[in-house]
């Protein structure tokens, strides 16, 4: 790695004010960070580095109000172990649980899953040797290239990478909202891309806590070449809301996680092998596959009526 | 030259692989340290970084460099606590833990360099008990948190059932993978306190990837040690 100067933060609000300045990086886990920094992958290269991990207080989950508060510091082990997780918002725990390896989710933090960059080999490039579209470019080098890994439901913001968090389809089914310094975001806002992040927050805004409403039932399911070490081609959660709707998010198939509303129309009435079957066809119904992905919607498809069986058997 | 009866040979073979098989480890020169020796008496060397003297211990070196460096800044030092003992690097703020080891505190064993972008766990040592990729930690941020490496596990007497089962399952094929899986080991064996199913060894190891396939021999080593270590409790 090229050198810059490490600060270790004190305060949230301090760290929020450096880091919106420029040059300036803020690093938790840094399980994301350190390697895109080895690679050279982003147009910039940080002057400091913001350390969060000193700031005391974030590091916790707790019940308030029916809903459960994960601040930003807490580890994906720890949610996947907590007692409160599994019991309120299972899909979530599920979801940190299959997350990378048993020692990365030592390390990463709720916070940096979901601000993590997008996984796609030419944006992360090393070197900077793709200026694509997401950096400033004209083009999109997965539409004439190799997508295997790419979005199936076509494209957004100019970019066909396909998002590659664990957690971020639970928040979006759980209907989480993520607290930052300065304002409440709805997850299913807060995923959109923006510029090389692939979220909304402005620069010099930080994730404070996560807010996940208490949830009876819920489900995650994870697709991946490998067991462990790899992130998903397909992932889906499932979540039943107070109301007894159920809300379908789709991961790993379009630049954000995409909601299902068609499939979740197809589950109005109950789930069953039959309607579940429905919902899956209904979800991959509408795809735009690019020249290689094409097998993904056939996981697509088996991953959503999947989950949703193992929304009611279990 | 007298021939060897081919039983003999084989045996004679046996022995010279399990000798390798310390010696890949990494664990080598410290398995051949009479136990109980204290680790504080290890000799350690503060070698000026620019002009090369060497001092015994930290403050002397301080001194050396505030008096003839004096034109230049003083680099910033961590102190970090590595098997029990504390030790007071230089390091620069982009040095992530597994160059500080090497490059620093010279412990070459544990913290090996293979994807360096923490995908394979080559790195892993335990940070505060837990397991954690070196590659991927920056040193500054290690101030004040027990770090252990194979080194200190290895030669630290309760865990030599460990130790003895990895050499007698001959887990380490080339070896460059066995000292990190070696921590994880003994990650399980605290974890899971002495009685880990093999489910829960392969879910735990699940983090470090091995090219020669050793890894139903890390499960049977890691279960013949549990096995061990509760009889002898």
């Amino acid at each position: 790695m090229r050198p810059f100067k490490h600060i270790q933060a004190s305060s949230l609000e301090e760290a929020a004010s450096l880091a919106s300045r420029e040059g300036v990086m803020v690093i938790a886990g840094g399980t994301d960070l350190l390697g895109t920094l080895k690679d050279e992958c982003l147009p910039w290269y940080p002057n400091y580095i913001v350390d969060l991990k000193t700031i005391p207080g974030l590091d916790e989950i707790r019940e308030e109000d029916g809903a459960l508060v994960i601040g930003t510091l807490v580890r994906l082990q720890d949610i996947a172990d907590s007692e409160l997780v599994r019991t309120h918002a299972q899909a979530l725990a599920e979801a940190c649980g299959r997350a990378a390896s048993p020692t990365i989710r030592n390390m990463g933090t709720i916070g940096g899953n979901i601000c993590q960059m997008h996984r796609c080999w030419y944006f992360r490039c090393p070197d900077n040797r793709f200026v694509c579209a997401r950096k400033g470019g004209r083009e999109c080098y997965a539409y004439k290239g190799d997508n295997r890994y790419h979005s199936i439901f076509g494209i957004q913001g100019g970019c066909l990478a396909a998002s590659s968090h664990d957690s971020a389809p639970a928040l979006v089914a759980l209907g989480a909202t993520v607290v930052t310094t300065a304002r409440e975001i709805p997850a299913e806002e807060f995923f959109m891309a923006n510029g090389c992040k692939s979220h909304v927050l402005e620069d010099g805004e930080l994730v404070k806590e996560i807010r996940v409403p208490k949830t009876a039932a819920s489900r995650f399911e994870k697709f991946a070449l490998r067991k462990s070490i790899d992130f998903p081609l397909v992932n889906c959660a499932v979540a039943e809301d107070a109301d007894g709707r159920v809300r379908i998010v789709l991961g790993a198939c379009y630049p954000s996680p995409k909601r299902m509303t068609e499939a979740e129309e197809a589950v109005r009435g109950g789930i069953d092998e039959k309607s579940a079957q429905a919902a899956g066809d209904a979800a991959v119904a509408n795809v735009m596959v690019l020249s290689r992905n094409e097998y993904k919607v056939e996981i697509a498809r088996t991953l959503v009526k999947r989950t949703l069986l193992r929304l009611v058997s279990e | 030259m007298a021939q060897l009866p081919r039983r003999e040979f084989l045996k004679a073979g046996t022995a010279a692989l399990a000798g390798m098989t310390l010696s890949a480890l990494g664990l080598g020169s410290i398995t051949g340290a009479a136990e109980g020796s204290s680790p504080e008496k290890q000799v350690f060397v503060y070698t000026c970084p620019v002009c090369g003297e060497q001092f015994p211990d930290f403050e002397q070196l301080r001194l050396h460099f505030s008096g003839m460096h004096r034109e230049l800044e003083i680099p910033k030092t961590v102190c970090l606590t590595i098997n029990s003992v504390e030790y007071d690097v230089f390091v620069e703020d982009h040095w992530t833990l597994r160059e500080a080891l090497i490059r620093a505190v010279g412990l070459t064993g544990n913290a090996k360099q293979m994807c360096d972008r923490g995908g394979c766990g080559s790195c892993t040592v335990l940070i505060d008990g837990k397991p954690a990729l070196s590659c991927t930690t920056l040193a500054v941020e290690c101030e004040g948190k027990q770090i252990e490496t194979s080194e200190g596990i290895a030669a630290d007497p309760t865990y030599r059932p460990l130790l003895e089962a990895y050499v007698r399952n001959d887990t380490a094929q080339c070896g460059y993978c066995t000292p990190a899986q070696f921590t994880v080991a003994k990650y399980i064996l605290n974890k899971y306190d002495l009685n880990p199913t093999e489910d829960q060894i392969r879910l735990e190891l699940s983090g470090n990837i091995c090219r020669c396939g050793t890894y139903a021999r890390h499960v049977k080593a890691i279960m013949e040690a549990a096995e061990e270590m509760r009889g002898g409790k």
